[in-house]
């Protein structure tokens, strides 16, 4: 497959939030170590809000299902992950508002302006040893697969790859930002719980193409 | 610790539930959610104006919905951010027509969920800008006022604004009003006793007898010098200097004072301040247009003040002297 309808889009919110379902108690456990322990409960939460807006979602505008489901999920999980995943969502479907069908070039369209969204509304930077550590790299990447025109399902094997090595890299980092920068030097060789959550976004949307 | 409690999670919907039991006329909420609280009237055409932030501060940040002032506020947990969902849901509440301003304090949780509330405003078509107050002088030094603390000083901010609504102005320019305020007013406190938020159950820092804390913030925030307990003659000179030194106010400017309690503190004692701060800026030539003395921004118990001045010209003036009538604070035309 190369392009995605409405209901890939509902599929694909719905395997999100499987996803965040099965990792709950994993988020909860590495979040314990340096966080409040609660990013599992407030993926959980968001994503089940927002699958279930897809349900009953009817039109065929792909933009405003996405952006619909992040207003859902920032009602559901107001922490500050359950917000970020908000403006990632509002923000990445307000680049595909009216869009029916998209492709590969369009996703890179969402993912940027969801990755900008969380850059504005978290104000950590790259190097901070947060999401956006997984998250940025799996961009980039997706933005030079775009550009050269590679099919779906390999560009995001590649953006996947970019991803996964972001959490190892914020792994080795000191944290920067939130309560895990009290830890200091300690926080080195620590995963961040919300570069996992970058990662499993991408992983999703990965899977899903390779199922077609 | 020894507070008026039943149980210390219910802290917060049992203090909204007494307010909306006591003002039953003035005030209500929205959402089905206590903490969503607007203003019981309306006026079709006017710009609404919402605030928000943790509870503990009384009067602030609730306390100044009424005439005159603000239309609606989102009510955190003590010391929190209320949600983003939350401050839309008053959003949507006070919204006329003619678009929604956000006046709140300079803190990373309440910036992140306003500014989330801002985009969610947005995708339904009504229109908001934003006023972050920042001007706790101790906070951060001069050349970065962009990372000042909001304290009592957001007061001066909600009355300019309010009144600028209340004569129908634009989005715009209650918005440039309120900015001037915003950007003419400057403040520094002094605390004498920690304050204990009800969950805790204990103070999360301390200030030894006989010593005091110049510069803390209303949630304890470290000051800039701590040390044994001065005068209050001598700590109203600190307070002054420091102010009058960053705007900075000169020979000539009209000001409004603002003596501000953080809890603890009887006015009796805001009003042995007030005595050498009128005695140190009448002899700087800065003349004094009105003073307010009272609980304004609070710190649960803290023992404390803050002292905040606002530069006024003929505009700023004009709109101060604008009658109130809030549940905490009421005005007749100055």
């Amino acid at each position: 497959m190369e392009k995605l309808v409405i209901s890939d889009i509902r599929i694909i919110l719905e395997k999100l939030k499987d996803v965040m379902v099965e990792n709950r108690d994993y988020l909860i456990e590495i979040d314990g170590i340096m966080g409040d322990s609660d990013l599992g409960l407030t993926m959980s939460a968001a994503f089940t809000a927002a699958s279930d807006l897809a349900v009953d979602y009817s039109d065929d505008d792909i933009g405003s299902l996405l952006s619909k489901a992040g207003m859902a999920m920032a009602k559901a999980a107001p922490s500050t992950m359950g917000t970020l995943m908000g403006t990632g969502f509002m923000r990445g479907g307000k680049a595909l508002k009216g869009k029916s069908e998209i492709g590969l070039q369009d996703l890179y369209l969402f993912w940027d302006a969801f990755m900008t969204g969380l850059l504005d509304r978290g104000k950590a930077k790259i190097g901070d040893k947060t999401i956006n550590d997984s998250l940025y790299p799996a961009v980039l990447v997706l933005k030079e697969e775009s550009d050269s025109n590679s099919e779906l399902y390999s560009a995001f094997q590649n953006a996947l790859k970019a991803a996964e090595e972001g959490v190892e890299k914020a792994t080795a980092m000191q944290a920067q930002f939130g309560k895990a920068a009290y830890y200091g030097e300690k926080s080195r060789g620590k995963i961040d719980p919300g570069s996992i959550v970058g990662k499993l976004l991408i992983e999703v949307f990965t899977d899903y193409f390779k199922k077609q | 610790m020894k507070k008026f409690l039943n149980k210390p999670e219910q802290f917060v919907n049992e203090m909204l539930e007494g307010i909306y039991l006591a003002h039953p006329d003035k005030l209500k909420y929205v959402n089905d959610d206590l903490r969503c609280l607007v203003s019981a009237d309306s006026k079709k055409g006017k710009v609404g104006i919402s605030t928000g932030g943790g509870s503990g501060h009384l009067p602030l940040f609730l306390g100044y919905v009424g005439d005159g002032m603000i239309d609606g506020c989102s009510v955190g947990g003590v010391f929190q951010s209320p949600s983003a969902d939350q401050m839309f849901e008053v959003t949507k509440a006070i919204d006329q027509g003619a678009g929604v301003l956000y006046i709140y304090g300079n803190y990373g949780g309440d910036i992140m969920n306003f500014d989330m509330a801002a985009e969610m405003a947005d995708m339904e078509d009504i229109k908001v800008l934003q006023v972050v107050a920042g001007e706790d002088v101790a906070s951060s030094p001069k050349g970065e006022e962009h990372k000042r603390r909001g304290v009592a000083g957001i007061f001066f901010v909600y009355k300019i604004a309010g009144a600028a609504a209340d004569k129908m102005l634009s989005l715009e320019e209650v918005k440039r009003l309120a900015d001037k305020a915003a950007a003419n007013v400057r403040t520094m406190g002094v605390a004498l006793s920690p304050c204990i938020v009800p969950e805790i159950g204990k103070p999360s820092f301390t200030i030894e007898e006989g010593q005091m804390e110049i510069g803390m913030g209303i949630h304890g925030e470290p000051g800039i010098d701590k040390g044994p307990l001065k005068t209050a003659d001598e700590t109203a000179q600190i307070l002054v200097d420091k102010i009058v030194k960053d705007l900075p106010f000169e020979k000539g400017d009209e000001v409004a004072v603002l003596v501000n309690g953080l809890g603890a503190t009887p006015k009796e004692e805001l009003y042995v301040i007030y005595r050498k701060v009128s005695e140190i800026l009448k002899s700087a030539g800065i003349s004094v247009f009105h003073v307010f003395v009272g609980e304004i921004a609070t710190s649960m118990e803290m023992a404390g003040l803050s002292l905040s001045l606002l530069k006024l010209d003929d505009e700023l003036k004009e709109l101060l002297s604008k009658p109130v009538d809030t549940p905490f604070y009421k005005q007749f035309q100055l």
